[in-house]
């Protein structure tokens, strides 16, 4: 008799979970034995979703590792993959590394686990990015679109209006400049060191630049296309005139000239808030707020990314399956992801994560440091009006680096903005075709 | 008969902790990497054998010779500045007559104590724009540098090494000082000598052989910085070709061309020896 209630109450479960889930995909269910599984993320507070999906999957174990922050974790993983082992099962990477580990062989192709399945789970454009041919390499985790924030204090005080066209934002700095005798900078250019160029490349992406279009195996690099030259200039020549201030990103004189007053705004991606909350003095908070990304006047309102990672499988893992089933929930169930983003800012890639009412729960301290706004509608806005079809090649590495050093030169003025875009196709290029890609 | 044999290759035996340590350690990463060097790879796909083509590629890279220029003109600025306070570190506190001369010693040699990363680190939190104390010191006349600028990074980074190394080559230099014997600066003295005529003529002549011993090893040690600009490039940025060995890094973990950088290696290895050699011939020492 027991054995039946139980049943019975086992089948209506199954029945009542199976109407609540009608319209959308089940995450899948893991039948094999148990294992354990490293995972290299750097994430903060990832481990409170690990410890919710070691809670869901019994049988799977996660043996987390921080080994550091982006390149400081690709150069890792590199090693590992080209000396055969040491790899993690799973691993955070960077949308615009993807198609460089990609190339080198190092991620295991998911399709052959019925990844496709899940597409739908995740916004359309993140699905492009970890595709590449037939297979699907990646699961997407978060994204990065853009948008401005700005400390309402130093804008009262220097009685600037809020820009919504580029335009009008260095007419701001101007007067911020002239007013302030040049302590107060409008923002920074946050185009300093390898892992810092991408946010130029967000900018160039929201003005609708590409860099990379490929057509099978045949590239074409457009590094110093007519508009990455515009919007590189543009922000050169702010830096220039001394209008916005240059100091390397995530340093404490980063922090600290935000935090003093004297950086007035600051072009932010969807996970940058919670950095800003969590690392700024109290001196402005709740003064800070999030509005849309300005365009050039005449253009249309856009956005681009800035950072966001997948979590790929690497071809060191021997239990492919399960390593896929962890990267999926961690990053499609709700829960998961509202932890994410409580703990560690990421702005799922997931469409029920972005959905989650409590994505809006505006009681975080986030939410507090940004005067109670809804700091992730913003971003809903934002991500909504990034640009699609942005690709990024299989030779990215090698670009940041020099991107980074072309930036650098710039701006201790040994060339102009327009010579270090040149500089920076040709050597790229160069780079590429002595890799053998094939490239123009 | 057997006995003389014996007696042949008893040196072996007491040699051997050190040769087998050094033939796996040194010999045998050295082979490797020239192995290496041989082939190309991509990725994880089968290494291809391309013989010489590498060591072709290393003579057209531009940014890799910039490094050993850069190095080049990091040696004599940086090797002159060093050495020449060394050699005033060893002169003091080799005078009988000048006070406290135990504890400059232990003063000069401290910095060396610290492992360089540490010392990049530290170096870097003083450079840095808002927690640097020399900042409110400049700043009481006015001036606001940015040592970690592009321009100033050469020369901060000159410092940071000078700091590190100067007691390091003072002690050498102070070794060689003391194995000086006394009675020649009471001879010396006698001729009617002064103090400064001592340093030129008999103290400076003397360690001849310890200053180029610390020179050879400011060469090489030049050329293989990678700790302080590798630390700093978290506080600014530090172009890769900054020095070999940052480029070599870079190249082998960033870009994953380990056979590339195992050719690069090698070259660095031969031009440093080169400039060793060169030197060595220059300062005009000879094998006894």
């Amino acid at each position: 008799m027991k054995k039946y209630v139980i049943s019975l109450l086992v089948i209506s479960m199954l029945l009542l979970s199976l109407a609540a889930f009608a319209d959308t995909v089940q995450l899948p269910t893991y039948n094999g034995p148990a294992v354990t599984l490293t995972f290299w993320s750097w994430v903060p507070g990832i481990s409170n979703s690990i410890a919710a999906f070691e809670k869901a999957y019994p049988n799977i174990k996660i043996n987390y590792v921080n080994v550091g922050a982006n390149f400081t974790e690709y150069n890792k993983l590199l090693t590992a993959l080209s000396a055969g082992s040491g790899a993690p099962d799973v691993a955070q990477i960077e949308y615009q590394v993807l198609p460089t580990f990609i190339s080198y062989g190092g991620l295991v192709d998911l399709t052959k686990y019925g990844i496709n399945k899940y597409e739908s789970l995740f916004v359309p454009w993140t699905w492009n990015q970890v595709k590449s041919g037939n297979g699907v390499y990646a699961v997407p985790q978060d994204t990065g679109p853009l948008a401005l924030a700005y400390n309402k204090a130093i804008f009262a005080k220097y009685d600037l209006t809020v820009p919504t066209t580029w335009e009008e934002f260095e007419k701001d700095a101007q007067k911020l400049y002239q007013e302030s005798n040049g302590t107060v900078y409008m923002t920074n250019f946050n185009a300093i060191g390898a892992s810092n160029v991408n946010w130029l490349v967000g900018l160039i992406w929201a003005a609708g630049g590409q860099l990379w279009t490929s057509n099978g195996n045949n590239w074409v690099q457009t590094i110093n296309s007519p508009i990455a030259k515009k919007v590189v200039s543009y922000w050169g020549n702010m830096v220039n005139k001394g209008y916005i201030s240059s100091y390397e990103p995530f340093t404490s004189d980063w922090y600290n000239a935000m935090s003093n007053g004297k950086i007035a705004s600051m072009i932010s991606a969807a996970w940058l808030p919670l950095l800003l909350a969590n690392n700024l003095s109290n001196q402005y908070a709740g003064q800070w707020q999030i509005v849309p990304l300005p365009y050039f006047a005449g253009e249309k309102s856009t956005s681009g990314n800035w950072g966001g990672s997948t979590d790929a499988v690497t071809v060191q893992s021997k239990y492919p399956e399960a390593s896929m089933i962890f990267a999926l929930w961690l990053n499609a169930n709700p829960t998961s992801t509202t932890l994410d983003n409580e703990n560690g800012g990421l702005f799922p890639a997931a469409i029920t994560g972005l959905e989650d009412p409590t994505m809006h729960n505006t009681s975080t301290n986030t939410d507090k440091f940004f005067g109670g706004q809804d700091v992730n509608q913003a971003f809903f806005d934002a991500s909504d009006i990034v640009n699609v079809n942005f690709a990024w090649a299989p030779w990215a590495n090698y670009f940041f680096n020099s991107f980074a050093n072309y930036m650098n030169e710039a701006l201790s003025g040994k060339m102009t903005w327009d010579q270090a875009m040149d500089q920076l196709q040709s050597s790229t290029l160069n780079y590429a075709q002595t890799q053998g890609f094939n490239v123009k | 008969m057997k006995k003389i044999k014996f007696q042949k290759s008893l040196p072996f035996v007491f040699l051997s902790p050190f040769l087998i340590l050094f033939g796996l350690f040194y010999i045998a990463p050295l082979v490797y990497g020239f192995y290496l060097s041989l082939f190309h790879r991509y990725g994880l796909r089968p290494a291809t054998f391309v013989g010489l083509k590498n060591y072709v590629q290393v003579f057209n890279d531009a940014n890799f010779w910039f490094s050993i220029l850069n190095m080049t003109k990091f040696f004599l600025i940086q090797g002159s500045i060093m050495i020449g306070l060394a050699l005033i570190f060893a002169l003091y506190i080799d005078n009988e007559k000048n006070h406290f001369r135990g504890l400059f010693r232990m003063i000069y040699y401290i910095p060396f104590a610290i492992p360089t990363a540490i010392s990049g680190i530290l170096w870097g939190f003083m450079y840095s724009k808002s927690l640097s104390p020399f900042q409110s010191i400049f700043g009481l006349v006015g001036l606001h540098p940015n040592f970690l600028s592009s321009g100033s990074l050469f020369w901060s980074i000159i410092n940071i090494v000078t700091w590190e190394w100067a007691g390091y080559n003072m002690i050498i230099l102070y070794s060689g000082l003391q194995s000086i014997p006394r009675e020649l600066y009471e001879a010396a003295h006698i001729d009617g000598a002064k103090s400064f005529d001592i340093i030129k003529y008999v103290k400076i002549p003397l360690i001849v052989p310890s200053l180029i011993l610390s020179i050879v090893f400011t060469v090489i040690g030049t050329f293989q910085i990678f700790n302080e600009p590798y630390v700093l490039g978290s506080m600014t940025f530090i172009p890769p070709s900054f020095t070999p060995n940052l480029y070599i890094y870079t190249t082998a973990f960033s870009y994953g061309n380990f056979n590339y950088a195992a050719a690069l290696a090698i070259i660095l290895a031969l031009v440093t020896f080169a400039g060793s050699m060169v030197f060595m011939r220059f300062a005009g020492f000879k094998e006894e």
